[in-house]
């Protein structure tokens, strides 16, 4: 059969699915109507459920800034892909602004529930600890996946460049005036969009979206000084606020200086409780070896001095070893001799 | 980085344009080009002082050279022109044309500038001959060179003090074993002497 009706097993899987997807929405309502006796635990369902939607928005922005990263390292002069580039980071701003709408709304929901009343039971400190730390979690994250947004912006700006120069090397000054005009949309297109997403960051507090703008602006204004008007204004800000950041960086590195002087100051601090330590155990080596060498004095003193008294007590010893020879015969007298001898070596030997 | 010319102009606003005062350092150019290419770094310099409105500074791009205009204003209705190539840095410049001013207005009264060729301002020379090395000349460079410099010497003297660090414990070590065995030499010793006393 060249055609075969499948249509009741189309059926079939169609129906377990809608069972299968149906079936954690009914179990999620199960819990919520369980749990709502409990009262504030179902709030809590609601907020894991809303945190887990920002989090997997934010792996998903992830992913496409790790696509976009790739498409913006690629250094070829002519194969640019300009208008892809351009809709993918229109794409992740505006994910980029959603998460971040997501997450006022999330943090205005912990908001208002904290200002309930719940925070009385330990429990509930808990679960505002909690939900606390999980908003604090997903801002971070945000966070630096716009930092990362911001990093392959840059990057895309610094290649832009070096393929305009690369095209001036060949097509020498004709085109860089042509070449300014297309690049400058760019260049003023993305501080302007960027500057509309950071701008609803710093409700969160954790962004630090003035940086970004003032960066983004420097790099639009250093576009060439073709449009006079604007690039007039631009040019007297940036040569005062080129001195100022010359000056800044002076200042850090002053900073920087003293930083370096109170770490070598500590380092100095340190080795001098070892050099306390070496200078006392030098003083004892040299008490120690003072003293060993007066009792060796004294030692070749009582030994030189000694020999006299060593003479006398041979002396007295070869008396006492001939005295025996002699008196052989007398027994007693030589046992009283033994004994004497016997008591005089004992009092010499102790 | 060179500078190639520099030039103070009267440029009142309605119209034509004077050179005050100029210094041009051609050194690199060969013989022949330097008489057209000093023609062109004036003209340029007309050309721009005029089209500067008063008080605000700009920088124009013209082939390889930069030229930095600073249109005074005020009374004196002075500006600054510095032709550099598009190396030198761009804040020096401003800064260099904002003394170079000021020191124009303080030293030539106003009444000599319908005279130009009278007008004479050697420090303009000195100015342009000074700032050939930016590094050197402006002050905030020179500082933030000598920092640098400063740092790289800390950083070679933290290093001797980390090596000094080593030998002191080195040092410590050794001096802790010739402490231990000093001691049991002493004793040693002095366990002779209480030992035999007889022999």
């Amino acid at each position: 059969m060249p055609v075969q009706d499948r249509t009741n097993e189309f059926r079939a899987c169609v129906e377990s699915i809608r069972t299968r997807s149906s079936l954690p929405a009914r179990g999620s309502d199960a819990k919520q109507r369980l749990l709502q006796s409990h009262g504030k635990s179902g709030g809590k369902s609601d907020f894991s459920r809303m945190a887990a939607g920002i989090g997997k928005d934010i792996s998903s922005t992830n992913l496409k800034l790790g696509k976009l990263a790739q498409l913006a390292k690629r250094k070829t002069l002519f194969d640019d892909r300009p208008v892809e580039i351009s809709e993918l980071t229109f794409i992740i701003k505006q994910d980029i602004a959603n998460i971040n709408k997501q997450i006022a709304g999330l943090q205005s929901y912990v908001k208002q529930r904290n200002a309930q009343g719940n925070s009385n039971s330990p429990e509930g400190k808990q679960i505002d600890e909690h939900n606390h730390n999980v908003v604090m979690l997903l801002q971070s994250k945000l966070a630096n996946t716009s930092m990362g947004f911001k990093d392959v912006l840059e990057i895309r700006t610094q290649n832009m460049k070096e393929s305009k120069d690369r095209t001036e090397q060949f097509m020498f000054s004709t085109a860089s005036a042509a070449n300014q005009a297309p690049s400058n949309p760019m260049g003023d297109g993305s501080p302007r969009l960027n500057s509309k997403g950071k701008g609803r960051a710093p409700q969160n507090g954790d962004i630090l979206a003035l940086n970004l703008d003032s960066a983004e602006e420097g790099t639009a204004s250093e576009n060439g000084g073709a449009f006079q008007q604007m690039q007039l204004v631009e040019q007297q800000d940036s040569y005062i606020q080129s001195r100022s950041t010359a000056i800044e960086s002076i200042e850090s590195t002053i900073a920087e200086l003293g930083q370096i002087f109170t770490q070598l100051a500590t380092m100095v601090a340190e080795q001098r409780e070892t050099v306390q330590r070496i200078d006392a155990d030098t003083i004892d080596i040299a008490s120690n070896v003072s003293g060993a060498q007066r009792e060796l004095l004294k030692y070749y003193a009582s030994i030189s001095s000694n020999r006299w008294l060593m003479l006398k007590v041979f002396g007295v010893l070869i008396v006492f070893v001939s005295d025996p020879f002699r008196s052989l015969c007398r027994v007693r007298e030589a046992d009283i001799t033994n004994a004497r001898l016997q008591f005089l070596i004992f009092i010499l030997v102790s | 980085m060179k500078v190639y010319s520099l030039s103070v102009i009267l440029a009142p606003p309605n119209g034509t344009s004077t050179v005050l005062s100029a210094a041009s350092d051609l050194s690199s150019f060969s013989f022949y080009q330097k008489g057209s290419v000093g023609e062109f770094m004036s003209f340029f310099s007309k050309t721009v002082a005029e089209r500067t409105p008063q008080t605000q500074r700009q920088s124009v791009q013209e082939n390889n050279y930069t030229a930095h205009v600073y249109n005074r204003g005020g009374a004196e209705q002075l500006v600054g022109v510095i032709i550099t190539d598009q190396e030198y840095p761009v804040r020096p410049a401003f800064s260099l044309l904002t003394k170079v001013l000021d020191d124009f207005a303080s030293k030539v009264s106003q009444s000599s500038y319908s005279n130009p060729s009278a007008i004479s301002f050697p420090e303009i020379n000195t100015y342009i001959q000074k700032y050939q090395d930016p590094r050197q000349a402006d002050a905030i460079m020179k500082v933030q060179q000598e920092l640098d410099e400063t740092k790289i010497v800390l950083h070679k003297t933290i290093e001797s003090v980390l090596q000094r660090g080593e030998k002191l414990d080195n040092l410590v070590e050794r001096s802790n074993a010739l402490s231990m065995q000093s001691k049991a030499f002493y004793k040693t010793a002095k366990k002779q002497n209480s030992c035999c006393v007889i022999m």
